[in-house]
């Protein structure tokens, strides 16, 4: 079981989309875009953790920390994100994070 | 060096992943492959228009090419040559010069990798409708996305050469696109054809609503009259029309309709004109004078009526009470329209009425000293009724705002302004474009600096999307 985690992402939202209007028109079953679902948390995790190799570096200052069901939920403000090809600066970012050291569903 | 963004590739490996890990499923529910199919194309149409990867996957140019031609043969008077542009609709920017445009003096066809385009004056433009648009003002033709095809209400110069017949095609298809008059009558002038893949105003919304209305605006009123209403006659008599000034007043709000692809064309009027009326009071030379300021008039318009003033006093100080005062009508409309694919357009009525700050601020200032010692008392007591019923951080606030009561009469709610601070920032914290999606290693803590160990996330700022394997971060809180 994958975290279910990046099913709010805009590959994982574009996806439940599509299943919800396939739903809509009745050519697939919820459960069986629950299967789907779940079949992209396995795809993604899986594909970011072996397919994926840069680094990132940010610095900002810290609004606001909340640390409940070991997900950890970060406001971070005016922050600057350093990969080696490019800079990027923000005014506001929200981080999500699960815990990397389990692979629990969380749901 | 990573060069190349990765995000494209690793989404279209995970979408064919996923795809080929429930064709079984789907096998098993017994569900046609076709489906499956339809899934998939769902996804990726999804995942193409958002921003995420916008520029990775799309290759520039896909959908509606249109034609722009302008014939040569009926264009006697325009400074540079004729030109058919082809046009078709892709995202990179696009722009050519007039010497691209006015090289040949012969029909020509310029195939533009994409929006904007910007269109120098002189040239006639032709829809591939066979609408021909004649541009003296230089204009921008950008495309806005997803918008419904119509064309705003600007008022249109427009000009037919040498096809009468088109003229009354176009009529019918000018209903949507809702000219209006420079005279505030209802009446719509419609001489704007609607042809969807042509043009549209991102960037030219603006400065064109000024270039319509100025040039619109400032012959008299009577003139706009008889403008609007020789041009429906016109159009009817699939005569020459010429309106004299230019395009497109924001007044599309009326319609209704959000206009995307609009055509901008300022047409010199007096030149090219068959019927009189319309190009009373419009020498050519004076038309061409005006176009320069027009941009200028028209973004001073955008961004402030006041600053209208002064070069329109230039130019017609006559015509300015009616002209401001349709301009802003119709600033309001084109406000309403554009607002949702140009944020920067300012809003000029509402809360953000420059000409009514002033008298509102300062009878708010009367009343507000009128009613001080009266309110002081009552402020306090209903301040303290609102502490007992709120928490006790709020009532300190409250507290605090006892000092103050008539301030919070006048400029807010009393009873609750000033509470709540924290609450009310915390939705709105949390509701943010910039999103990181990922997975932490480790998250430290010294005082108040913390650092972050985090891996395999996934960042989407302001639509565009990353991945890291890997990110470190610090921060002081």
């Amino acid at each position: 079981m994958a975290y279910q985690l990046y099913r709010n992402t805009t590959l994982g939202n574009s996806l439940q989309e599509s299943l919800d209007e396939l739903i809509q028109s009745q050519q697939i079953t919820p459960q069986l875009a629950l299967q789907v679902l779940l079949q992209f948390d396995k795809a993604i995790n899986s594909a970011l953790a072996q397919r994926v190799r840069n680094r990132v570096n940010f610095r900002g200052s810290l609004n606001t920390y909340r640390f409940c069901d070991n997900v950890w939920t970060f406001v971070l403000n005016d922050v600057e994100f350093r990969e080696v090809t490019e800079l990027i600066k923000v005014d506001k970012v929200k981080i999500v994070a699960c815990d990397g050291k389990t692979c629990d569903a969380v749901g | 060096m990573a060069c190349v963004n990765p995000v494209p590739k690793l989404y279209r490996s995970v979408i064919e992943d996923v795809i080929e890990g429930v064709r079984d499923l789907f096998a098993e529910e017994g569900i046609e492959e076709q489906v499956l199919k339809v899934l998939k194309q769902l996804w990726e149409t999804k995942v193409l228009q958002s921003k995420a990867t916008e520029d990775f996957f799309r290759n520039s140019t896909h959908s509606p090419v249109f034609t722009l031609q302008l014939p040569n043969s009926l264009h006697q008077t325009l400074q540079s040559s004729t030109a058919s542009l082809v046009i078709p609709a892709g995202r990179p920017l696009a722009s050519f010069t007039t010497a691209e445009l006015g090289a040949s003096n012969s029909s020509a066809g310029f195939t533009l990798p994409g929006y904007p385009i910007h269109v120098p004056a002189g040239v006639t433009l032709q829809t591939a409708s066979g609408h021909l648009y004649k541009v003296s003002v230089p204009i921008m033709v950008t495309q806005t996305s997803g918008r419904a095809s119509i064309l705003h209400p600007v008022q249109q110069v427009f000009q037919q050469l040498g096809q009468p017949s088109m003229i009354q095609t176009c009529v019918p298809r000018l209903n949507p696109c809702s000219l209006q008059a420079t005279t505030e009558k209802s009446q719509r002038l419609e001489t704007v054809p609607q042809q969807p893949p042509i043009l549209h105003s991102g960037v030219v919304h603006r400065k064109h609503f000024e270039n319509a209305t100025s040039d619109i605006l400032v012959p008299s009123g009577n003139e706009r009259e008889i403008m609007s209403e020789a041009l429906l006659s016109q159009l009817e008599s699939s005569q020459y029309i010429s309106v004299p000034g230019v395009m497109f007043p924001p007044q599309v709000s009326q319609t209704g309709s959000p206009v995307e692809p609009v055509l901008r064309v300022s047409a010199s009027v007096t030149q090219n004109l068959n019927g009189g009326p319309l190009s009373t009071g419009r020498p050519g030379a004076q038309h061409q004078h005006m176009t320069d300021t027009q941009l200028h008039v028209l973004k001073n318009r955008m961004f402030g009526c006041d600053s209208l003033k002064q070069p329109r006093n230039t130019e017609e100080p006559s015509s300015l009470p009616v002209s401001e005062k349709e301009s802003n009508s119709q600033m309001d409309l084109s406000n309403q329209v554009t607002d949702d694919d140009i944020n920067e357009i300012i809003q000029i009525d509402g809360t953000g009425d420059t000409s009514s700050n002033d008298e509102i601020g300062s009878t708010r200032d009367v009343d507000e000293n009128e009613f001080l010692g009266i309110v002081e008392a009552r402020d306090l007591k209903v301040l303290e009724e609102e502490a007992d019923s709120i928490s006790n951080e709020d009532s300190t606030a409250n507290s605090s705002d006892n000092e103050d009561p008539q301030i919070d009469v006048v400029e807010e709610d009393p009873l609750n302004s000033g509470d709540d601070v924290s609450e009310q920032d915390v939705p709105d914290l949390f509701d943010t474009d910039n999103v990181i999606v990922c997975q932490y290693d480790k998250i430290h803590r010294s005082k108040n600096k913390w650092k972050f160990y985090l891996k395999d996330g996934v960042m989407c700022f302001g639509g565009r999307d990353y991945v890291f394997a890997k990110a470190i971060g610090d921060a002081e809180w």
